[in-house]
C-alpha cells in the first residue's frame, strides 16, 4: 500500500523521521499510526467510518482533486467538498478546514427517501452505497441529505456520491482522500454503531448540521483552542436552488385536478366531458413530471418502495387517482349513452377519485417535508398544497361550469345537472379560497422571517430580495386580479390568473429553499447539478 | 451524438455508464477507467520549488493521471491539488500550436522557418541600428536547467546583448543576493530534511500552506517542535504555528535585529563560531543594541514578552530554522533582509548542521537550476562577471574569445522595462512568462511594450495577456514534453521527462533556440555537435565542475534512480568554510527603513498581495484547469470588519481598489478578520482582476526584486457599468 511516510517510519532509516533529544541528535522512531485504514475484519455491530482531524487539515484541498480523479467527475460535481471556518478578531483570528465527504450515517435519510431503492447501507461495511444503475435521478435523496451530499449528475441523469472507495477498501488500499491528504487528516476507522448511536458528540462540528438528523458517523478533531466561536465564511453568499419546472407544472396541476374534481361533486356538475378534461389534464400533468427525471424511461420504477418513501406514495397515489378518474370517465359515459351500469358505480368511483387525489396531494406535500430542506418542512406546505387545490380546483370548476357546454362535443355527454351551482358560488369559493391560500404564505413568510434556523431565515431574504421581488409581486397581483375576474364572470380570465400566480408561488417555493449544507469555501464553488 | 443516443441519453436508458465506468490500475487499485494508465512515466512537478517527484499515467500517448511519487524523499507519494491535476494542461485547447506572426496588425500563423527568420532578421536590423544591448531578454525559472543554460549562451554570445534576466528577479532575486551579502555566494544551506529536524522553526513571510503544502507534512504540530510564524496576515501556515507574530508590514527588520539585540544581551549566542567564522561581529553588536525589545515592540506592533520568547526559543534552540519567501524577497529590502536572517544563524551558529539552516523557500520548479546555470545576474556556475578567472574558465571550456564575456551584469529585469520606455531596448524576447499579470505597476509595462519595435513572446499557450502585444508568438514545448532537470529549493537536480508529445507544431523551448543560433551561425561555436537537451548538461557538468553547485558528479540516469541529488549533499557549510575572500561569513548591519509608499488620509490602506493554493502565478496554466478554477473563479479583497463597517461594505460587495498608478474593480469583498485593520489583500494570479495595476514600481537597488507586498491604496464600491 502506497503509505511511505508509515513505512519509513516503521522500516526505521528513514532521516526524515529523526528527532532531537535532551541527548542530542537520536534516530527516535516516531511512535506514528502504522495505516489510515483498519487491519482487522469488522466485527458484528461495527462499520467503517471516516476520522476528519481538523487540527491537521491545512486545507490545501488535494482530497478534492484525488476524489474527482478517482471518479472521473466533472469539476464542478464534488463528492468531497472543503469548508471554510473563521472566528475570533486579528489577531487572535482562527481559520480552520472542513474536508467532509458521504458521513454513512446510520440513519441515512437519502437512503429512507430513496423511491427506487438505489440505496443500501451495505451489510458488511456500513458504507451507504448508491446505485447508479438502480437510480432513476429524482433528485430526492440530493433533498433529503442535511449535508447535500448526493449530487445530480447531468450528463449521466443519476446521482452519485462517495463510497468511501468501497472497492478500494475491499482491496486493501486507502480511499482516495484519504491516499492524496499530505497531513493524514483523513482516515478510515471502525466504529461500533451501537456504541455510536449512544454518544455521537464527536460527529459535530462547527459548519456542519447538527449530527442528531441523521447519526453522522463521521469523528471529528477539532482544534482545542476554542476561544472564540468558529463560524462558516459561506454564509452571506446564498444561491437559488433549482427550479425544478416540470414539478412546478406538475404539483399546480394535480392540485387544481384534485381540487376541481371535489368541487364538482359537491356541484353534482361532474360529466362525462369535464371528467375527460380532468382525466386529460392529469395525464399531461403526470407525463410533465417524469422530466424532471435524469431517467424518464425508468419512471415506473418510482412506485418500488411505498412502504417508505413518500415520493414512491406519491406516485402511486396519483397513478390510482388517474386510473379512477379514466374509470369514472368511462362509466359516466356509459351511463349517459344509457348503457346499464350496476348502480352506485359511478358515484363510488368518483369519490375513489377525489380521495385518491386529496391523499396524492398530501403524500406529495409530505415529500417536501424534509428535515434538510426548514423552509419546506412546516405546516405551510400541505396547508399550501390543499389551498392551492382549493383555489385552482374552484377556478377550474368554474371553468368547466361556465365553459365545457361551448364544447363540441355530442349533446348526450351534456346532461350534468347543474342543480347546486350558481356563478355567484363559484366567485365566493375562488374569493375565499385565494384569501386563505394568500394568508398562508403570507404567514409562512413572516414564520421564515422570525425563524431561529439560519436556512429558514435564508428564504425569507431570498424571498424578500431583488432578484425575486417582480416574482412576489407578480403572484400576489395575479391573484387579486383573478378574484376580480372571478366576480365580473370572466372565468376563463380568472382562471389564467390564478394559475399563473401559483406558478409564480410555486417556482418562488422551489428556488427559495435554503438547503442545510456542510460549510463551503468563500468563494463558493458550488457543484451546481443541472437538473430537469 | 446520432439522435438515436441522444434520445437514449435524454430517456436516461444511457447513462454514460462507460465514461464513469472503474477500472483496476495495475499500480495504483481501483480508479475511474479513464484514469488507468498503460504505462506510468517517472518525472518532476512543473509549478512550484518544492520539486515534488510524480508519476504520470500515460494511455494512447495521452497523459490520463498524476500521481505523487512514493519512492520520492521530498514528497512521499504526495501531491498538492495542482500537481494532482497536472497532467490536465497538456492537452488544453489553449495551447500554442503555431507560430504567430503580426502582418498588418494582426497575428497570423505562418512557418517556423518564416518565424525565425523573421525574428532573427528583425533583431538583427534593430540591433545593428542601435546596438547590441538594445535587445532585452526576459526568461523563466519554467524552462529546464539545460535550456537556460542554452538560453544563456544565445543571448549574450550568440546576440551579444548583456541584458539577459529572469522572471526569478520577481521572485526569489532578493535570496540571492541576500546569500551573496552574507556568504559571497548563492546556495541554500538547508534541507527540508531541517523542517522536520529543527526544534524551533522560524517562518518569516512564508505561507508554505498556501504556497508549498507539501513541506507542511514536515512540520508535524507537537510538543518536540515550536513553529514560529511572522507574517502580517493571518495565513493558513500562521493557524500551523504554536507562536503567530501578526508583524507591522516590513517590521521583520526590526525583529531580527531585536532578536539579535537579545541573543547577545543574554549571552545566547555561539561565540566560538562567530570568533572562527564570521566577521564584523563588533560592529554588528553595537549596531543592534539599539534595537531594544522596546523600540522593536513599537516598529512592530508586537508585545514584548512575545519578542522575548522568540528569542529566548531561538537562542536556546538545539537546531534553529529560519525560512522565508516572498513576504521577505518582495521588498525594496529583500536582500538586506535576508542578510538579517543570516546574521541570526551566524551568531547562533544555526547553520551547516542537522536542523539548523537559513533557507530560502524558492518559488519556480527550477528557479534554482536558472540562478545557478543562467547567465543573468552572474555568470553560469555561481560565476562573477568581475572576475577576470571566472571569466577566463568559462572562455577556456566554450572555446570563445575571452572579451565576448561581459565583464559586468547588464540590466536587470525591471532595468529592462524601464529601458524599454526609455528607448535604450527596442526589441523585447519573454521566454515562458508573463509580464502583463505578473510585472508591477502594469501602467509602465504597457508603455513598455508598446515602445518596443519588435517583441518576441515564447510560450506553451496562446492568447496569453502578454502574447496579445506580441509580434511573433514562438509555440513551445512545455512540462510533460521535454526532458531535462529542474533543480528545487534544497539544491535537489531531479530528473523531468517527456510524456507526451508537444501540441501541434510546438517546439521544445531548447530545439527553438538552436534553431535561432543556427540563423545567427553560431550553432556550432556555440553548442558543438549538440542535438539534444542532454548535450547541454553535460557541458553544464563540466561548467559547473569544482564550483559550490557541482553538478558533474550527477549522471542524469543516476538522478533519475535516486529520486534527485542534492548538489552539495545535504547542507552547505558544515566546515564554517565560506567561499568569501577570507572564508568568514560576514555580519550586516541592516537598518530598518520604512517601506516606501506609507499609507496617507488619501489611500488610506496597505495593500498586501500574494497566492492562493488552488492557482499557479499567472493562472496560464491553472485556469485550464477546470477543477482549480471552478474552486477559485475570481478574485477576492479582504478586509478587516472594522474597516468595512466603517465603509460601510458588506461580504461580496464588488470593490475597487484604487493607488497613485491605477485601478482593480469587481473584486469580490471578503470581510475577514485574517487581514488587519488598515490592511488589504488580494491574491496576484487574475489577469481580469490584475494585482499590478496597482503595484509600486520600486525595486530593490542591490537584487531588483520589487516591492510587490506593500503598496498605498483606497477602496471603493465598484461601481455597476
Amino acid at each position: 500500500m502506497a503509505l511511505p511516510l508509515h513505512e519509513r517510519a516503521v522500516d526505521g532509516q528513514s532521516p526524515a523521521l529523526v528527532r532531537l533529544t535532551e541527548n542530542g541528535l537520536v534516530f527516535d522512531r516516531v511512535a506514528v499510526k502504522t495505516s489510515l485504514i483498519p487491519h482487522r475484519e469488522l466485527a458484528e455491530g461495527e462499520q467503517y467510518r471516516f476520522h476528519f482531524d481538523m487540527t491537521k487539515c491545512i486545507g490545501c484541498r488535494s482530497c478534492e482533486v484525488a476524489c474527482n480523479e478517482q471518479n472521473g467527475n466533472p469539476a464542478d460535481i464534488l463528492w468531497r467538498r472543503i469548508g471554510e471556518l473563521e472566528g475570533g478578531s486579528y489577531p487572535e483570528t482562527q481559520r480552520h478546514y472542513l474536508s467532509m465527504g458521504c458521513n454513512h450515517c446510520l440513519d441515512a435519510d437519502c437512503l429512507r427517501g430513496c423511491p427506487v431503492d438505489a440505496y443500501t447501507k451495505d451489510p458488511l461495511t456500513g458504507i451507504v452505497v448508491h446505485s447508479a444503475d438502480a437510480c432513476i435521478g429524482c433528485s430526492y435523496c440530493v433533498w433529503n441529505c442535511p449535508y447535500s451530499v448526493p449530487q445530480f449528475n447531468a450528463e449521466r441523469g443519476v446521482v452519485g456520491k462517495c463510497d468511501m472507495c468501497k472497492g478500494r477498501l475491499e482491496d486493501g488500499l486507502e480511499p482516495a482522500c484519504v491516499n492524496a491528504c499530505p497531513e493524514s487528516a483523513i482516515e478510515i476507522e471502525i466504529v461500533n454503531m451501537a456504541e455510536w448511536r449512544q454518544n455521537f458528540a464527536a460527529a459535530d462540528s462547527p459548519g456542519l448540521p447538527s449530527a442528531n438528523q441523521t447519526i453522522s458517523t463521521t469523528r471529528i478533531t477539532l482544534p482545542e483552542r476554542t476561544g472564540a466561536e468558529l463560524e462558516r465564511v459561506d454564509a452571506g453568499q446564498i444561491q437559488p436552488e433549482h427550479a425544478h419546472l416540470p414539478l412546478v407544472y406538475m404539483t399546480s396541476l394535480m392540485q387544481g385536478v384534485s381540487g376541481a374534481l371535489w368541487v364538482l361533486l359537491s356541484w353534482h356538475g361532474l360529466d362525462a366531458v369535464r371528467l375527460a378534461i380532468l382525466l386529460g389534464i392529469t395525464s399531461a400533468a403526470l407525463t410533465l413530471s417524469t422530466l424532471h427525471l435524469g431517467r424518464p424511461a425508468y419512471a415506473w420504477r418510482a412506485l418500488k418502495m411505498w412502504r417508505r418513501s413518500w415520493l414512491s406514495r406519491e406516485v402511486l397515489l396519483f397513478t390510482l387517482f388517474a386510473g379512477a378518474l379514466a374509470s369514472a370517465t368511462l362509466v359516466t359515459a356509459a351511463v349517459e349513452l344509457n348503457r346499464a351500469v350496476p348502480s352506485g358505480l359511478v358515484k363510488s368511483l368518483d369519490w375513489s377519485a377525489a380521495v385518491l387525489g386529496l391523499a396524492g396531494t398530501l403524500a406529495s406535500a409530505a415529500i417536501y417535508l424534509v428535515r434538510a430542506r426548514p423552509a419546506w418542512n412546516t405546516v405551510h406546505t400541505p396547508i399550501d398544497f390543499v389551498l392551492t387545490a382549493a383555489l385552482l380546483g374552484s377556478l377550474l370548476a368554474v371553468l368547466l361550469e361556465e365553459g365545457s357546454r361551448l364544447l363540441p362535443v355530442p349533446s348526450a355527454f351534456r346532461i350534468a345537472p347543474d342543480a347546486f351551482y350558481r356563478p355567484s358560488y363559484g366567485a365566493w369559493l375562488v374569493a375565499i379560497a385565494t384569501a386563505a391560500w394568500l394568508v398562508n404564505q403570507g404567514v409562512r413568510a413572516l414564520r421564515l422571517k422570525d425563524s431561529g434556523v439560519v436556512e429558514s431565515r435564508a428564504t425569507f431574504s431570498l424571498l424578500a430580495g431583488q432578484s425575486f421581488r417582480p416574482h412576489l409581486i407578480g403572484a400576489i397581483a395575479l391573484a387579486l386580479v383573478s378574484v376580480l375576474c372571478a366576480a365580473a364572470g370572466h372565468a376563463s380570465f380568472a382562471m389564467a390568473c390564478g394559475f399563473a400566480s401559483v406558478l409564480l408561488a410555486r417556482y418562488l417555493f422551489f428556488v427559495s429553499v435554503v438547503p442545510l449544507n456542510m460549510a463551503l469555501t468563500f468563494v463558493r464553488n458550488r457543484p451546481q447539478g443541472v437538473h430537469a | 451524438m446520432s439522435l438515436i443516443s441522444k434520445i437514449k441519453r435524454a430517456a436516461g436508458i444511457d447513462t454514460a455508464r462507460e465514461k464513469y465506468a472503474y477500472g483496476k490500475d495495475a499500480r495504483f487499485g481501483k480508479v475511474a477507467a479513464s484514469r488507468v494508465a498503460d504505462q506510468w512515466v517517472k518525472t518532476t512537478c512543473g509549478y512550484c520549488s518544492v520539486g515534488c517527484g510524480m508519476l504520470i499515467g500515460v494511455k494512447d500517448g495521452k497523459a490520463v493521471a498524476a500521481r505523487g511519487n512514493p519512492e520520492h524523499p521530498v514528497n512521499l507519494g504526495k501531491l498538492c491539488p495542482k500537481g494532482l491535476s497536472e497532467h490536465h494542461i497538456l492537452a488544453s485547447p489553449e495551447r500554442a500550436t503555431q507560430p504567430m506572426l503580426r502582418k498588418n496588425g494582426e497575428l497570423v500563423p505562418v512557418s517556423w522557418d518564416e518565424a525565425l527568420d523573421t525574428m532573427v532578421e528583425r533583431i538583427g536590423a534593430i540591433q545593428a541600428k542601435y546596438g547590441f544591448p538594445s535587445l532585452g531578454v526576459v526568461g523563466t525559472g519554467q524552462l529546464l536547467t539545460e535550456e537556460y543554460y542554452t538560453l544563456g549562451k544565445l543571448v549574450q554570445l550568440g546576440f551579444r546583448t548583456p541584458n539577459n534576466d529572469g522572471n526569478t528577479t520577481l521572485c526569489m532575486a532578493s535570496a540571492v543576493s541576500g546569500y551573496k551579502l552574507s556568504f559571497g555566494s548563492d546556495g541554500p544551506p538547508g534541507s527540508y530534511e531541517d523542517l522536520a529536524l529543527a526544534d524551533v522553526v522560524l517562518l518569516v513571510g512564508s505561507n508554505i500552506a498556501d504556497n508549498h503544502p507539501i513541506l507542511c507534512h514536515r512540520l508535524e504540530r507537537g510538543p518536540e517542535r515550536t513553529l514560529i510564524v511572522v507574517d502580517p496576515r493571518v495565513t493558513k501556515t500562521a493557524m500551523m504555528a504554536d507562536i503567530h507574530l501578526a508583524i507591522k508590514p516590513r517590521g521583520d527588520i526590526a525583529l531580527l535585529n531585536g532578536i539579535a539585540y537579545i541573543l547577545i544581551r543574554d549571552g545566547l549566542i555561539d561565540r566560538e563560531y562567530i570568533a572562527r567564522h564570521t566577521s564584523g561581529f563588533e560592529e554588528f553588536s553595537r549596531f543592534v543594541a539599539e534595537f531594544t525589545p522596546e523600540r522593536v515592540a513599537q516598529v512592530t506592533g508586537l508585545r514584548i514578552d512575545r519578542i522575548e520568547q522568540v528569542a529566548q526559543l531561538y537562542g536556546r534552540a538545539k537546531a534553529g530554522f529560519i525560512g522565508w519567501t516572498m513576504g521577505v524577497n518582495h521588498s525594496t529590502q529583500g536582500a538586506v533582509t535576508v542578510a538579517a536572517i543570516n546574521n541570526l544563524a551566524l551568531i547562533t551558529g544555526n547553520i551547516g548542521r542537522l536542523g539548523a539552516a537559513p533557507f530560502s523557500l524558492t518559488g519556480q520548479c527550477n528557479a534554482m537550476g536558472t540562478r545557478e546555470s543562467g547567465f543573468t545576474s552572474a555568470l553560469p556556475g555561481y560565476r562573477k562577471y568581475e572576475n577576470a578567472q571566472h571569466r577566463e574558465e568559462l572562455a577556456a571550456i566554450w572555446n570563445v574569445d575571452v572579451n565576448t564575456i561581459p565583464t559586468e551584469r547588464g540590466m536587470a529585469y525591471p532595468d529592462i522595462i524601464e529601458g524599454a520606455v526609455a528607448g535604450k531596448i527596442k526589441a523585447l524576447w519573454f521566454v515562458a512568462t508573463n509580464p502583463v499579470v505578473s510585472f508591477p505597476n502594469y501602467a509602465l509595462l504597457e508603455q513598455a511594450l508598446k515602445s518596443v519595435e519588435f517583441m518576441v513572446v515564447q510560450d506553451g499557450f496562446h492568447p496569453t495577456p502578454t502574447s496579445d502585444f506580441a509580434d511573433l508568438v514562438l509555440p513551445a514545448a512545455m512540462w510533460g514534453e521535454k526532458e531535462g532537470t529542474y533543480t528545487n529549493s534544497e539544491r535537489r537536480i531531479s530528473k523531468v521527462n517527456r510524456i507526451v508529445a508537444p501540441p501541434g507544431e510546438a517546439r521544445p523551448d531548447f530545439d527553438i533556440f538552436l534553431n535561432i543560433a543556427e540563423r545567427l551561425g553560431v550553432r556550432e561555436m556555440l553548442y558543438p555537435g549538440w542535438t539534444t537537451t542532454h548535450d547541454a548538461y553535460k557541458e553544464w557538468q563540466r561548467v559547473s565542475a569544482g564550483r559550490m553547485c557541482d553538478y558533474s558528479p550527477y549522471t542524469w540516469e543516476q538522478i533519475e534512480a535516486a529520486g534527485g541529488i542534492q548538489w552539495g549533499g545535504d547542507r552547505l557549510y558544515a566546515d564554517g568554510i565560506y567561499p568569501t575572500e577570507d572564508g568568514r561569513a560576514i555580519l550586516h548591519c541592516v537598518p530598518c527603513d520604512p517601506f516606501v509608499e506609507q499609507p496617507n488620509h488619501e489611500y488610506n490602506f496597505i495593500l498586501n498581495t500574494g497566492r492562493t493554493v488552488e492557482h499557479w502565478h499567472t493562472r496560464t496554466k491553472t485556469a485550464r484547469v477546470e477543477m482549480l478554477n471552478g474552486m477559485v473563479p475570481n478574485a477576492w479583497l479582504e478586509m478587516n470588519p472594522v474597516d468595512a463597517e466603517r465603509l460601510k461594505l458588506r461580504s461580496h460587495d464588488h470593490v475597487t481598489v484604487i493607488s497613485r498608478r491605477g485601478k482593480v474593480a469587481d473584486l469580490e469583498l471578503r470581510i475577514t478578520s485574517i487581514v488587519a485593520p488598515g490592511q488589504v489583500f488580494m491574491p496576484f494570479h487574475f489577469a481580469e482582476t490584475n494585482s499590478n495595476r496597482v503595484t509600486l514600481g520600486a525595486f530593490d537597488p542591490i537584487s531588483r526584486e520589487p516591492n510587490f507586498k506593500q503598496c498605498a491604496v483606497k477602496v471603493q464600491k465598484t461601481v455597476a457599468h
